[in-house]
């Protein structure tokens, strides 16, 4: 079943006197199921795709049918639901909550849930998220005092914690180490194959592009290649490495 | 409705985050507030200080008055003082007295009004005489003009003044009627009064030509000025079990015992009966002060029942009456003469056989103190035709000024402290601007982002606005303690600052979480 489908797809900026067509024709299809990335050099339209799909951009022209329903045409409100429900939004800088612990970050999506949840319901959501991530002994660590990796994955569980059928990754690996990439696209790739969400990653780097099941190459606004590939596997040593890892300060929310 | 108890933590969170802005701008609120209920405190109590002036003067009061002396001017329904009557041996006799009486006991009988001209004596006779059926006896000497076949009460007590003035068509039960059927009245006391002449009981024995009232126990409330330096006034068991007992007035007890000096306990002769004096009343109202004659504190107050039971009467002059508010005075007035008429069984041809006057009347004929006369005159056109209608709007217009001023002050506090609310919260939102994006792309609606910022606002100014109410509270009695000026902190009023502060919280927080809620979670998302 197809969980997305994308039929011409625009998107036109005005800037002042200046038109910018980010989007020029983009059709597409994703299965469930599938780990889909998306790479291009900037400038590409892939972030402008990332927004669409991720309902935070409405296109100018096209229809976006997302699991079986017609979005492109929604409310802000409507989409915000859509956004709350059906898509984790993993980001590049973590974006999470400075002074904050990791269970009060993995609960913000909670926070916005219809019908409104109790807290103790948002805790158990947000602390049964952190533990399928490994981080169980983490839960009232704020950011600062964890390591990129152990924020990433935060923010993975938020992502995760109200079951999206899809998840958006935006260069989640912008901010990490070689190993600790690699930790990520892994975490990504055991999510698809264990719970069967479908993935979409954004990333300029071909060797992350490499984890997923299929590449779709962006150029001006076009895709200029789609293709099925052989997600590489070759994360098992990194693994314990990972956790002998200092904890290092990164990038927060301020 | 949005949920509160979702987004209060989340707001808490985020003031402490930015701990030094907080204080300041919360400072700001309590400023204003402070102000806010400092100055109403002060309003109330200076607009207090007035109208206690005003109900100490009696504007409340409605005295309803035995015999109608304006019977002719009134027309009465027909009815005609027989002026004749006038020759009548024991009238004349009795006129004579009054009149002796009157040069003797220097011009003691300051209340003219129960003796205008000698009319009583006239009025009265016509009602004994001729119409016998309106003159209602339960005594004999209720009637002084009626002839005795036993001592009379000046012979039995062997004093001549004694009954002389108790003549009267009012009663106990009409007084109970009045405060229990009427809606709008405070207080009743019933009242007789004569001229009295009262003995210190010791050697020297020195005497003082007064003012005798025969009252109730509830008098001081009417008399809202009245205060007891000495002992108190007369006790509810006192008037009900007729006892002899005593409150003097200060003129009175300064002239008897000296200035100043503790009257309590002693005893004085009044109809040649043994009295205990219980108590000395003052005035507290710089709107009255007591002079010789004043009949309220050039006076002596013994129970009513007292004066029933010593002089075999059982009628009163008087019935002193206070409405709970100095605006509804005419109306009660008008209830009291409908209910007397039909009590005492007047037909419509008929002319009432009391006199019901406002006290606001009857001050406004005799001129108001100064003081007093400033206060109302300082905000009436003219002072040709004071009326009690524009007395009172006079009040209120004094009132209203004080109240816009004190309003502008408080608005201009506040304004300072808003402003300071809604910097801080814009300041907020600049710096937060990738957090809204992060909530808006995770699934938070417009309005969501609106109300986390508005909640922000309210508890920063509901927490500044309540340390506000208490220091405010604080201040104000710190001015009543060095000022000795007076205030009046109500609850109300302080719950009123409080909830003028959650507005303005609310008012200084909607731009900052429209601007919040409007942000483009994209661009905000990006910025650093």
């Amino acid at each position: 079943m197809s969980v997305i489908t994308l039929e011409n797809i625009k998107k036109t900026y005005y800037l002042g006197d200046n038109t910018v067509n980010a989007l020029r024709d983009v059709t597409l299809n994703v299965e469930e199921g599938e780990f889909v990335a998306i790479t291009g050099p900037s400038g590409s339209g892939k972030s402008t795709l990332m927004h669409i799909l991720g309902c935070l951009d409405r296109p100018t022209s096209g229809k976006y049918m997302l699991n079986g329903n017609d979005v492109s045409g929604l409310p802000m409100e409507a989409l915000a639901e859509i956004r709350n429900r059906q898509i984790g939004f993993v980001f590049q800088g973590f974006n999470l909550l400075p002074r904050t612990t990791a269970t009060e970050n993995v609960e913000v999506p909670l926070l916005y849930s219809r019908p409104v949840l109790t807290s103790a319901e948002r805790k158990d959501m947000a602390l049964s998220a952190l533990s399928s991530m490994g981080l169980a002994d983490r839960v009232d660590h704020h950011p600062s005092q964890l390591s990129g990796g152990q924020q990433q994955r935060v923010a993975i569980a938020r992502a995760l914690v109200n079951n999206p059928a899809i998840i958006l990754a935006d260069e989640p690996t912008g901010n990490l180490d070689t190993k600790t990439s690699i930790e990520v696209m892994k975490l990504l790739q055991e999510l698809r194959k264990e719970k069967g969400i479908t993935i979409i990653l954004i990333t300029h780097e071909p060797e992350i592009a490499a984890y997923g099941t299929r590449i779709i190459s962006m150029r001006d606004g076009l895709v200029v290649s789609d293709e099925a590939n052989t997600p590489r596997e070759d994360f098992d040593e990194t693994r314990t490495a990972y956790k002998a890892e200092p904890v290092v300060a990164a990038a927060a929310v301020e | 409705m949005p949920n509160i108890g979702l987004f209060l933590p989340l707001a808490l969170q985020s003031l402490l985050r930015n701990r030094v802005q907080t204080i300041l701008a919360m400072l700001g609120v309590t400023v204003g507030v402070s102000a806010l209920v400092t100055s109403i405190a002060l309003g109330r109590g200076a607009q207090e200080a007035i109208s206690d002036q005003l109900l100490a003067a009696g504007v409340n009061m409605i005295i309803v008055t035995a015999g109608n002396y304006e019977v002719e001017q009134s027309g009465g329904g027909g009815v005609e003082a027989d002026h004749g009557s006038i020759d009548d041996p024991r009238v004349k006799q009795l006129l004579e007295e009054y009149l002796i009486a009157q040069q003797t006991y220097r011009g003691g009988f300051t209340n003219a009004a129960y003796y205008p001209n000698g009319q009583t004596f006239q009025n009265a006779e016509y009602s004994a005489a001729s119409n016998p059926g309106r003159y209602l006896k339960t005594h004999f000497e209720d009637d002084p003009f009626a002839a005795h076949d036993h001592p009379t009460a000046s012979e039995r007590l062997g004093d001549s003044m004694a009954g002389l003035g108790a003549a009267a068509t009012l009663t106990l039960d009409d007084a109970r009627a009045i405060a229990t059927q009427i809606p709008g009245v405070q207080f009743t006391a019933s009242g007789v009064h004569e001229n009295a002449r009262i003995t210190v009981d010791d050697e020297e024995g020195k005497q003082w030509f007064t003012r005798l009232h025969g009252t109730e126990s509830d008098l001081p409330q009417i008399r809202s000025g009245w205060y007891f330096p000495f002992g108190d006034f007369l006790s509810r068991k006192q008037v009900e079990n007729s006892e002899q007992v005593m409150v003097i007035g200060r003129v009175a007890a300064d002239k008897l015992f000296g200035v100043g000096n503790n009257p309590v306990g002693k005893t004085v002769l009044l109809w040649n009966q043994p009295f205990e004096i219980v108590g000395m009343v003052d005035s507290q109202s710089w709107a009255t002060q007591p002079t010789a004659g004043d009949d309220q504190f050039d006076a002596i107050y013994i129970p009513v029942t007292t004066v029933h039971r010593l002089l075999n009467l059982s009628k009163l002059n008087t019935i002193t009456v206070t409405s709970e508010s100095a605006g509804d005075t005419t109306r009660i007035a008008g209830q009291i003469k409908d209910l007397l008429r039909q009590r005492h069984g007047i037909t419509d041809m008929m002319a009432d056989d009391f006199t019901v006057k406002t006290q606001a009347e009857q001050l406004l004929g005799k001129g108001l103190s100064p003081e007093l006369a400033r206060v109302v005159a300082g905000n009436l056109e003219s002072v040709d035709d004071l009326t009690i209608a524009k007395l009172s709007q006079s009040l209120e217009r004094a009132n209203g000024t004080m109240m816009v001023l004190l309003a502008g002050i408080a608005t201009v506090s506040l304004l300072v402290g808003g402003i300071g609310v809604m910097n801080l919260l814009l300041l907020s939102v600049t710096q937060r601007t990738r957090e809204v994006g992060l909530r808006i792309a995770l699934g938070a609606r417009r309005r969501d982002i609106a109300t986390q910022f508005i909640i922000e606002a309210v508890s920063l100014s509901l927490i500044g606005g309540i340390l506000g109410a208490i220091l405010g509270v604080f201040i104000a009695s710190g001015v009543e303690e060095f000022f000795q000026w007076s205030t009046d902190v109500s609850i109300l009023s302080t719950a009123i600052a409080i909830g003028v502060a959650m507005v303005l919280g609310i008012l200084s927080g909607v731009y900052p979480a429209q601007r919040a809620a409007r942000l483009d979670p994209i661009g905000a998302l990006r910025s650093e």
